[in-house]
């Protein structure tokens, strides 16, 4: 178990290095001229723009460079700007330019918007997805079943901005019959706060319980055809008792691997969900710093959420591991 | 998944004097795999609907020049005698304007809508060809070659799969265009053609990791059959043991995986240019239209519609289409 542990480990380690080196290389290696994309193409004098190639160090080797970069992840780094020093504190992914400020500030600010959708999102797909799905593959073959599969099949053809946009545009703006979409910190007032999150939730849970339902199914229907389960039959246990608790729990296994890395890629942004509904997160930060070629903050968000799918990768791996023993072997 | 058993027929093309009777004997039940999966999709009314539905897209990007000429309209000319001072358009559905026109600037709706079918399907089609292949190239060598190999290219396909990929598709606009001198100084035609090849660039980056993975699993239980350990006994180059034996057995999860690319493909490029980071004017795009058309769905909901139902049919079509090729290929659901 610690040598599987250990393995999954070290390779999780060099996916990220090679994430942060590959970011880097994008951003600072490559013939692009970060200096000229931070300083703006219209009004930049050629004292700020000497300034911030100074100020970032972009007159110094790369490895340096990359060495800086790396270190102020983990000990944090100064930055000037026009004369005054700015502290970035450790986690520093950089600074932010445009918006004088550290990026790992500007991720922090964004973060629960982000964190407040997923949440919603996660609620939804593992309780009404895995219930559906679940209710599928006891009921297997019947029309019920097909009509189920057929539309979940559908609906999830239909691309998911489309679905969003369309729900946006109608139910919320023309016949106003859900809330707009709007974003207000729960600290703040926890009303407001599920007022404006309940479209996006409702959008976002609906849309992805369809995948999540064939999921639980084709795992449920699989489970409930095992040797234990005839069993558990066999010792006159209820339907209730061998679905719920016998099938259900190993047939959720695969389900929730999926959603691991789901919720995982959910949190590096949303970012269809977040344009639509005006939600100030993650995914946003990054389209609004691309309209002002604000590299950095796009360079941190991305580091930020490859980590995030990493670690939940890894998680999920070590999880699946203690579940099932027969994984380590492999 | 192994289909069929070509092992029988790699010692026939070895002796052709024992062709003739093993080839006879075979004919009557001797249908390859890809043709009974064939014939099980052309009784399949979904998969035959859903195969015309894309076929009308194709003759309609295809024929679109044709189609606007008949129209007598193009796609760029403004008609900003038909609009507004508001912007809003004066003129709906008529004889010169099958579709109307777009409000502020006037372009005519029909041929806006049919050239906007074409990059949408060309940057798909491009890119799964593109990802397939280095796909099924990648996952060949892995799984064949094993040892080190198998080490880095497994490390990389796990790497790719890691990446988050519509944040890197974002990333990787600026940085492009910013190697190409950034978006101030491009022209609009400049700056359009290298987000399309950006895009085509971004989507086989992270589509072929997928094919790579299943292809390197399916190889590692091939390669120790018995036609494999011929072959190799035998002499046979690496390359023809590749190739020639292991692609063949191949055919259905390389045709599964780019069918189900395809439709995948045109989502993620209509709505990274409804985002802003796909196409860019002067191209004409269904995602772009959409972003633009919310802000008058209101006032003129036709414009709106006319890109949303374009992708939703089409996608629609490819999507279903490609469930039941692999309900087709996929021995599985053989009855």
């Amino acid at each position: 178990m610690l040598y599987f542990v250990a393995r999954r480990l070290v390779s999780a380690l060099s996916v990220v290095l090679a994430t942060l080196i590959a970011t880097f290389a994008l951003f600072f290696v490559a013939p692009t001229d970060p200096a000229g994309a931070i300083c703006g193409e219209r009004n930049c004098t050629q004292q700020r723009y000497q300034e911030i190639r100074t100020n970032l160090h972009l007159d110094q080797p790369k490895v340096q460079q990359f060495a800086e970069y790396t270190a102020g992840i983990f000990t944090g780094r100064d930055f000037t700007t026009a004369g005054v020093t700015q502290h970035c504190a450790a986690p520093c992914l950089g600074f932010s330019f445009k918006n004088d400020r550290p990026v790992t500030d500007m991720i922090k600010t964004r973060f629960p918007v982000t964190l407040s959708l997923v949440v919603g999102y996660a609620v939804l797909v593992l309780t009404i997805g895995v219930f559906v799905g679940s209710m599928a593959a006891k009921r297997r073959g019947t029309l019920g079943d097909r009509a189920l599969m057929t539309s979940t099949l559908v609906i999830s053809s239909v691309p998911y901005y489309i679905v969003a946009l369309m729900v946006a545009l109608y139910l919320t703006v023309l016949y106003p019959i859900l809330p707009r979409g709007e974003w207000t910190p729960p600290s703040e007032n926890p009303g407001k706060w599920i007022a404006g999150m309940l479209t996006p939730w409702l959008v976002l849970g609906i849309y992805n319980c369809t995948a999540y339902a064939r999921y639980s199914r084709g795992s449920m229907v699989e489970t409930l055809s095992e040797d234990f389960i005839r069993t558990a039959r066999a010792k006159g246990l209820s339907d209730r008792v061998v679905t719920y608790k016998h099938a259900l729990r190993s047939g959720l296994i695969p389900v929730v691997t999926i959603f691991g890395l789901d919720v995982a890629s959910s949190l590096g942004g949303a970012i269809f969900t977040e344009r639509i509904f005006d939600l100030p997160g993650l995914g946003q930060l990054v389209l609004d710093s691309l309209n002002n070629y604000d590299l950095p903050v796009i360079m941190g968000t991305v580091l930020v959420a490859s980590v995030l799918i990493v670690v939940m990768n890894l998680l999920v791996d070590i999880g699946y591991s203690l579940i099932d023993p027969r994984v380590r072997l492999s | 998944m192994s289909i069929g058993s070509p092992d029988s027929t790699v010692g026939v093309e070895e002796h052709p004097a024992s062709a003739e009777p093993v080839r006879g004997a075979a004919t009557p039940h001797g249908k390859s795999p890809s043709r009974i999966a064939f014939d099980r999709l052309r009784k399949d009314r979904v998969a035959v609907t859903c195969a015309s539905i894309v076929l009308f897209f194709i003759l309609l990007a295809v024929l679109a020049p044709l189609l606007t000429k008949l129209e007598g309209q193009d796609y760029s000319t403004f008609h900003t005698d038909l609009v507004d001072e508001f912007g809003y358009p004066t003129i709906g559905v008529n004889g010169s304007h099958w579709l109307g026109v777009e409000p502020k600037t006037g372009r005519d709706n029909f041929a806006r809508w049919v050239y906007g079918a074409r990059p949408s399907l060309i940057i798909a089609f491009l890119a799964t060809v593109v990802g397939t292949i280095i796909g099924v190239v990648m996952g060949l060598l892995a799984g064949f070659l094993g040892g080190w190999t198998d080490r880095v290219i497994s490390w990389l396909i796990d790497f790719v799969l890691s990446l988050p990929f519509l944040l890197f598709a974002i990333a990787l606009v600026p940085i492009v265009e910013s190697m190409r001198g950034g978006s101030f100084n491009l022209t609009p035609n400049e700056q359009a053609s290298i987000r399309f090849y950006v895009l085509i660039f971004v989507l086989s980056f992270f589509g072929w990791a997928g094919l790579a993975r299943i292809i390197r699993g399916e190889v590692l239980s091939l390669r120790e059959r018995e036609f494999v350990l011929a072959a190799k006994a035998i002499g046979v180059p690496t390359r023809q043991v590749l190739f020639k034996e292991l692609l063949p057995n191949l055919v259905a999860p390389i045709v599964i995986s780019a069918s189900l690319a395809v439709p995948a493909y045109v989502t993620a490029e209509a709505g990274l240019s409804f985002l802003g980071v796909g196409l860019v004017e002067p191209i004409p795009s269904w995602g772009q239209t959409i972003a633009v058309a919310t802000n008058w769905f209101k006032a003129d909901p036709l414009y709106l519609w006319l890109p949303v139902v374009g992708i939703t049919a089409l996608v629609l079509a490819l999507a279903l289409l490609g469930d039941a090729i692999r309900d087709a290929f996929d021995p599985k659901t053989r009855r």
